[in-house]
Formats: structure tokens, C-alpha cells, sequence
């Protein structure tokens, strides 16, 4: 193991440099596929875009194959809240998604191709009887 | 072709422990960065690049291992000091300093990369097979130390002196990459390694200039002299001798068996 | 190799929350509900969950410290990616964490900061030394056999941002103790050096390890705020137990001895006995062991283990050693055109 490692310098009392501060936090949007979407992996913080895609595709780019990235300053991001903006509507909503007609559709082939086998046997009833 | 000539066996065994070796080295030294790093974030990152680096090697010391009937790891860490093909500069120590490490990094890819990129074309068909996998990676080292390069030579007075500093005491050590090992030119007539070595020293150069100069740093490089003798012949310095020692400490306990 | 759970949490009590707020914010929490950074928190819990996840944060990067000490010396080109990979993820874990904690309003740089001065603290487990090989198997083994214990129960916690990172964490942690089990079955089927190596450390690990869960769980520990409020879900002797009934049986199938051990000041084991209090409870289902020695757990909390100094003192070394990075790339003129 390397001297420092071993030995490092002694580390007591305050610090006596300055504080810093932190460099700007990106968010960090990973593709595993081409055609994919993008999908929320994490944060880094960096000095600029650039430096944060270099950081980013290291970090969470390395655990599964992954083919694109896109990182967005975390400011940038605006969001809804929780509890105070309401999205998904409480009255029923059925009316504009496929599964408000599932049902009714399917009954209503059923009754449309009942009544046409009905037709098909009258009409060959008929056909028979004269 | 898919197998070598007998009599050109040996020099491509050298050949192949020089790139093995650097990467090996290289990527010991950067290993023992992580979690050391001077950011969370590129801690990370200088880790992964070590990781590439080992992991290249060991590709290497594979393609090695049945022209010498050894294992990659009897290859990494069985053989005595003289036996290894690095160049000094990946054996420098850095002592936790970045504009070391960073120097250090900056030399070796882009060599590496263009070593890679001539063995890409290979006549020996597996070595070209590989070599052009692992190019395809160094490029990616390459965008990251050339960022790091420009960025510490315009951030302000202090990194800037101290990244100075640092290439110039490396630029002295790093044209000795370049340094061929022994019959290395009865390989490049062969198509095996197919490099005009003058082309590929001015090639280096010029990048490195033109990164370096990006970053509003003096770099002065003049190609190794003719007759150098350095770690292509086995000759080391004192750190390759430490660097083992420890990085084998564990091995030599009882070599040959499975750890 | 993780953990956050011994964290204790102070409770202002001259802050007075609004009580229909509370009563809103317990029924989110008691309804399994996620709670989001931008939800009204009772400000107990917003320092709690910083103090929490930035304890879990300064015990990842100070547990790469350890293990980072071998990298350099890995036997073997495999084993080197695989613990380069491994302490990488330390650092990494520690990198969202920190992201956790930033997002509850305290800077990274102020953090890292407040770690080397001692302001606040790290997992216990990393003041005990590593002295070979052998310790590196069992670390991976048995203290991030541990974490995963832990950081699963911290995954069904109710703070959304430290949920996600504790369930990405986890995936990687699998990684880490498949990895030490793989090295600890290596060396206990391997030569007799080998057997010994491994025997050896888990002689000094076994201990820590039980110590990783946290002190003995308090009486009303259910009620108090960390449980109450889903910032922990199972307790520390819970969890302990849990490790004790997976482990006792695996270290007997690999041959390994579970002893009492005497540590001297550097952390090396210089006197040891078969446990005398080793046996299954055939009416509970649980192992019983010998308890640690909970004098030791503080003692080494206040700063009297064998490495406290040696991580703190190298942990400062790459603060002050990386400043000058930091300060060029923040302020420096990466931006403008080259200098003349």
C-alpha cells in the first residue's frame, strides 16, 4: 500500500482553507436502447453540460448497457406539487381511454354477428324449405 | 493470417507484453486513485478508465497466452523485473498528485490510441480482431483526459502552473514509449505491426501540441534517440521493482493457486 | 458496505408543528404512502433524513478507504477489476447519498467537511483495520452481507429520494457480496495458508459485523421517530438476528470457528475461545451468540478504534489534495479561448 495510504498526514483541528461550495447538480437521464425512451438515472454535479455527460456516462452508464444520455441542469427542471396541483382528474375518465369500451365493443359484436348467423340459418332455412 | 511465422514469434511476444504491460501499469497506478479522487464524480469516472485499462491488458495477456503457455495472471504477475515490456512512464509513481496523474494519462492514450489503431490492421488477424475493440475504448480515455487537459490549463494561475509543471517533467520520459522492442522492425515488414514510426511519433506530437496549446500549455517533445535503451528492453526504473512488489505481494504467497 | 441505521435523532422540541399538518403528514407515511422532498415535512424529520443520509453517504466514501488499500495488491488480474469495480460503487453510493442530502439543504462541500473535522460521523465498522487478503474476502462478505440486510429494510422506507437510491444501490450491492462469498469459498476450500487467512479475518470481522446493526434496540424503539416515521423499518437486534440465523450456519458449512476474541489497541485479535454461548433454540428458530461488547462499539464511536485517525487523516488528505481541482473548475475561465 502506497506511504500515504499508510501514513497519511496527520488530520487535526479546523480547516483552515476557505469553504467552496458545490458545482452545479445536472440530472441525468440514461437510453439502454436505441428507440427507447430516456429514463431518469440520477444526479451529478459538475462545472458545466459537458463536464456532466463526461461524469455521467461513467457513473450511470457502467451497470447496464446503455447507448445515450442526456443531463439538464436540475434548476431547469420545473415540477408540479404533490399535494397542490391535481392531475389525473376524480370523475370518471373512461370515457377516453380503450378500456371504456372494451366491454360495449365486444358485446356488440357479439350481438352483430348472433343476429347475422340467425340471417345465414333463416336465409338457408329458406332455401331448403322451397 | 491466423497464426505467426515461427521466426517472428518472439518479437510479437515482446511486442504484445509492451502493450499489455503499459496498460497494466497504467491502469494499477490511476487504480489506486479511487475513492481518492478530487471530485465524488470524476473519482468515479478515472476509476472506470482504470478498470479499461486492466481490463485491456488482460485481453492482451490472453492473446499471449498460448504463444508462451502461460496464464494472463502468471503473465501479469509472474515474471521477474527484466521480463516486463512497459515504458518507465506509467512505472512513475504520483503520489496523489492530479496534474501527475493527468500528464501521465495524457501521454499513454494517446499513444495508446495510436498504437491500437495501427495493430487494428495487423496482418495477424487476432491481434487486429482485438486491437481494434480496444481502440474504439481508448478514443473515450482520450475525449476525457484531453477535457481535463484544456480545462485545468485555462481554470486559473495555480492549475495552470501546476499542470505545466507536470508535463514538463514528464515530456523528457514520454517519447520513450516509442522506444520499438527488439526486432520490432522485422514486424512491421511483416504487415504485423504496420506503423512508420517517424509518421506515428509526429502524429503524437502534434495532437498533444494541439490539445496542450488549446489549453494555453507549452509542450516541447523530440522524438527518443536512436540507441535509447529503456523498458521496451527491459531496462526499468527503480519503481517498476516497488510497483510489483506490491502488486504481488498477495500472488507470491503461493503462486499458482486460485485466490 | 453501507449502513445508516445507528443514527440517533435529536427532536427540537421548541419547535411547535402544526398539528393538522402532522396528523396529515403521519396518515401519508402510515398509509405506506412515499413522501417527496417538496412535501411538507415536519422539520424533525427534515433533519433526520439529512442527518441519516449523510451518515450513509461519509460511511461510503470512508468505507472505499479500506478496501482501497488492496486494490494495489489484488492476486490476480480478475480480483483487481472486481475490487476496483467494488470500492468505485462505494464512491458512487456516496455520490448519490451526498445528492440526497444536498437536496435537504446542505452543501456537499460543507459535508465532506464536517466529516474530516469530526462534526459528524461514519459507520463504526471502517476504524477497524484490514491487514490481508483475507480481510478483504470477509468485508465483502459479512459487512456487506449486513448492509444488504439493512439497506433492504431502508428500501421499504417512506423518503421517496433515499428509497430510489437505496434500491440502486442494492443492485450493485448484490454484486459486492456474491463477490465475497465467491473469495471466502476460494480461500476456505483452498490451502492450508489460505484456510488459515480466512479464519483469521473473519476472527476479526465477526464481531464488527455484529456491531454493524447498531446498538441494542431501546424499549419504545418502535415509537420513536426514525421507526414512526418509516425512516427505518425493522430494528437493529432485529436485523442482527437475521444476520446471526444466515451466518452461523454458512461459516459452519465453510469449516469456519465462530470464537470470542480479546483485540489488542491495533485491532488484531491476541486472545480467542470457541464461543460458549454458540447454539440453535430449537423453540425460537434463532442462533444465539455471544454479544459484542457494546463498551467497544462506543468507545471506537468516540474516536478510541484502531484506524479513526488513518481514515479521517487520508480522507482530509484527498480534500485538501483535490483542492485546487475543484477551485480551478469552479471559478477558472474554462470557457473563454485559449490564454495567449
Amino acid at each position: 500500500m502506497s506511504k500515504i495510504r499508510e501514513h497519511p498526514p496527520d488530520a487535526k483541528g479546523e480547516m483552515t482553507s476557505p469553504k467552496e461550495g458545490d458545482l452545479k447538480a445536472f440530472t441525468v437521464f440514461t437510453q439502454l436502447q436505441r428507440g427507447d425512451p430516456h429514463i431518469y438515472a440520477g444526479c451529478v454535479d459538475a462545472a458545466d453540460a459537458k463536464m456532466a455527460l463526461q461524469f455521467a456516462r461513467e457513473h450511470y452508464g457502467q451497470d447496464q448497457p446503455c447507448v445515450n444520455i442526456w443531463v439538464v441542469p436540475k434548476q431547469a427542471i420545473a415540477a408540479t406539487e404533490y399535494d397542490k396541483d391535481l392531475i389525473w382528474r376524480y370523475t370518471d375518465q373512461t370515457y377516453r381511454l380503450a378500456r371504456g369500451y372494451a366491454k360495449g365493443v365486444r358485446e356488440k359484436w357479439e350481438k352483430i354477428r348472433a343476429k347475422n348467423d340467425l340471417d345465414d340459418y333463416e336465409k338457408e332455412d329458406l332455401k331448403e324449405m322451397f | 493470417m491466423d497464426s505467426l511465422p515461427e521466426n517472428l514469434k518472439q518479437p510479437m511476444i515482446d511486442l504484445l507484453l509492451a502493450v499489455a504491460d503499459d496498460k497494466l501499469m497504467l491502469g494499477h497506478r490511476n487504480s489506486d486513485w479511487t475513492g481518492l479522487g478530487p471530485i465524488l464524480e470524476e473519482d468515479i469516472a478515472f476509476s472506470s478508465l482504470a478498470q479499461d485499462e486492466i481490463a485491456h491488458a488482460q485481453v492482451i495477456y490472453e492473446l499471449l497466452s498460448p504463444l508462451v503457455d502461460k496464464t494472463a495472471d502468471e503473465l501479469a504477475y509472474g515474471r521477474s523485473v527484466d521480463q516486463y515490456r512497459c515504458a518507465q512512464i506509467v512505472e512513475l509513481p504520483d503520489n496523489f498528485d492530479w496534474a501527475v496523474a493527468i500528464a501521465r494519462q495524457f501521454f499513454c492514450d494517446h499513444f495508446d490510441r495510436l498504437r491500437l489503431r495501427a495493430l487494428s490492421h495487423s496482418s495477424y488477424k487476432p491481434l487486429a480482431d482485438v486491437a481494434s475493440r480496444l481502440a474504439a475504448e481508448e478514443q473515450v480515455h482520450v475525449d476525457h483526459v484531453d477535457a481535463w487537459i484544456v480545462r485545468l490549463g485555462r481554470g486559473n494561475d495555480e492549475s495552470k502552473r501546476r499542470l505545466q509543471t507536470a508535463l514538463d517533467q514528464l515530456s523528457p520520459m514520454a517519447p520513450m514509449l516509442f522506444e520499438p522492442v527488439d526486432r520490432e522492425a522485422e514486424l512491421t515488414g511483416a504487415g504485423l505491426y504496420p506503423q512508420a514510426e517517424t509518421d506515428m511519433f509526429h502524429a503524437w506530437r502534434d495532437v498533444l501540441q494541439h490539445v496542450a496549446h488549446e489549453g494555453g500549455l507549452a509542450l516541447e517533445l523530440s522524438p527518443p534517440n536512436a540507441g535509447a535503451q529503456g523498458g521496451r528492453r527491459g531496462h526499468h526504473s527503480e519503481h517498476l521493482k516497488s510497483l510489483l512488489d506490491e502488486m504481488c505481494e498477495v500472488y507470491r504467497l503461493e503462486p499458482g493457486v486460485a485466490w | 458496505m453501507s449502513g445508516s441505521s445507528n443514527v440517533g435523532m435529536h427532536i427540537d422540541h421548541n419547535v411547535q408543528e402544526d398539528p393538522e399538518k402532522l396528523a396529515e403528514f403521519e396518515a401519508k407515511i402510515d398509509a405506506g404512502q412515499l413522501i417527496e422532498p417538496d412535501d411538507w415535512l415536519p422539520q424533525a424529520y427534515r433533519t433526520g433524513m439529512l442527518k441519516m443520509a449523510e451518515h450513509h453517504a461519509n460511511s461510503e466514501i470512508i468505507g472505499a478507504l479500506p478496501e482501497g488499500e488492496w486494490i494495489t495488491r489484488a492476486p490476480s488480474l480478475r480480483r483487481k477489476l472486481a475490487l476496483t469495480a467494488k470500492v468505485q460503487d462505494e464512491v458512487g453510493h456516496g455520490q448519490m447519498l451526498y445528492r440526497v442530502s444536498q437536496d435537504l439543504g446542505k452543501t456537499r462541500d460543507q459535508m465532506l467537511r464536517d466529516l474530516i473535522t469530526g462534526v459528524t460521523k461514519y459507520h463504526n465498522v471502517f476504524n477497524y483495520p484490514a491487514p490481508t487478503w483475507g480481510d478483504i474476502a470477509m468485508i465483502q462478505w459479512l459487512i456487506d452481507g449486513a448492509a444488504i440486510m439493512n439497506q433492504k429494510s431502508l428500501a421499504d422506507g417512506a423518503y421517496g429520494p433515499y428509497v430510489r437510491t437505496m434500491k440502486r444501490i442494492n443492485m450493485e450491492e448484490a454484486f459486492h457480496f456474491k463477490c465475497g462469498e465467491d473469495m471466502v469459498l476460494t480461500l476456505m476450500s483452498g490451502t492450508a495458508q489460505q484456510r488459515v487467512l480466512g479464519q483469521d479475518a473473519f476472527d476479526r470481522w465477526w464481531y464488527p459485523s455484529l456491531m454493524f446493526f447498531g446498538p441494542p434496540d431501546k424499549p419504545n424503539c418502535r415509537n420513536l421517530p426514525p421507526m414512526r416515521w418509516r425512516m427505518k423499518t425493522v430494528t437493529n437486534d432485529d436485523l442482527r438476528q437475521r444476520f446471526i440465523n444466515r451466518f452461523v450456519p454458512a461459516a459452519k458449512d465453510l469449516g469456519l470457528k465462530i470464537h470470542v476474541v480479546k483485540k489488542s489497541d491495533d485491532g488484531m485479535v491476541i486472545e480467542k475461545q470457541l464461543d460458549p454461548n454458540l447454539h440453535y433454540d430449537e423453540s425460537t428458530e434463532n442462533w444465539t451468540v455471544t454479544d459484542p461488547d457494546w463498551e467497544e462499539f462506543y468507545r471506537v464511536i468516540r474516536g478510541g478504534g484502531p484506524c479513526n485517525k488513518q481514515r479521517l487523516g487520508l480522507r482530509r488528505f484527498s480534500y485538501e489534495q483535490g483542492r485546487w481541482v475543484r477551485i480551478a473548475i469552479m471559478n477558472g475561465r474554462a470557457g473563454l479561448p485559449p490564454a495567449a
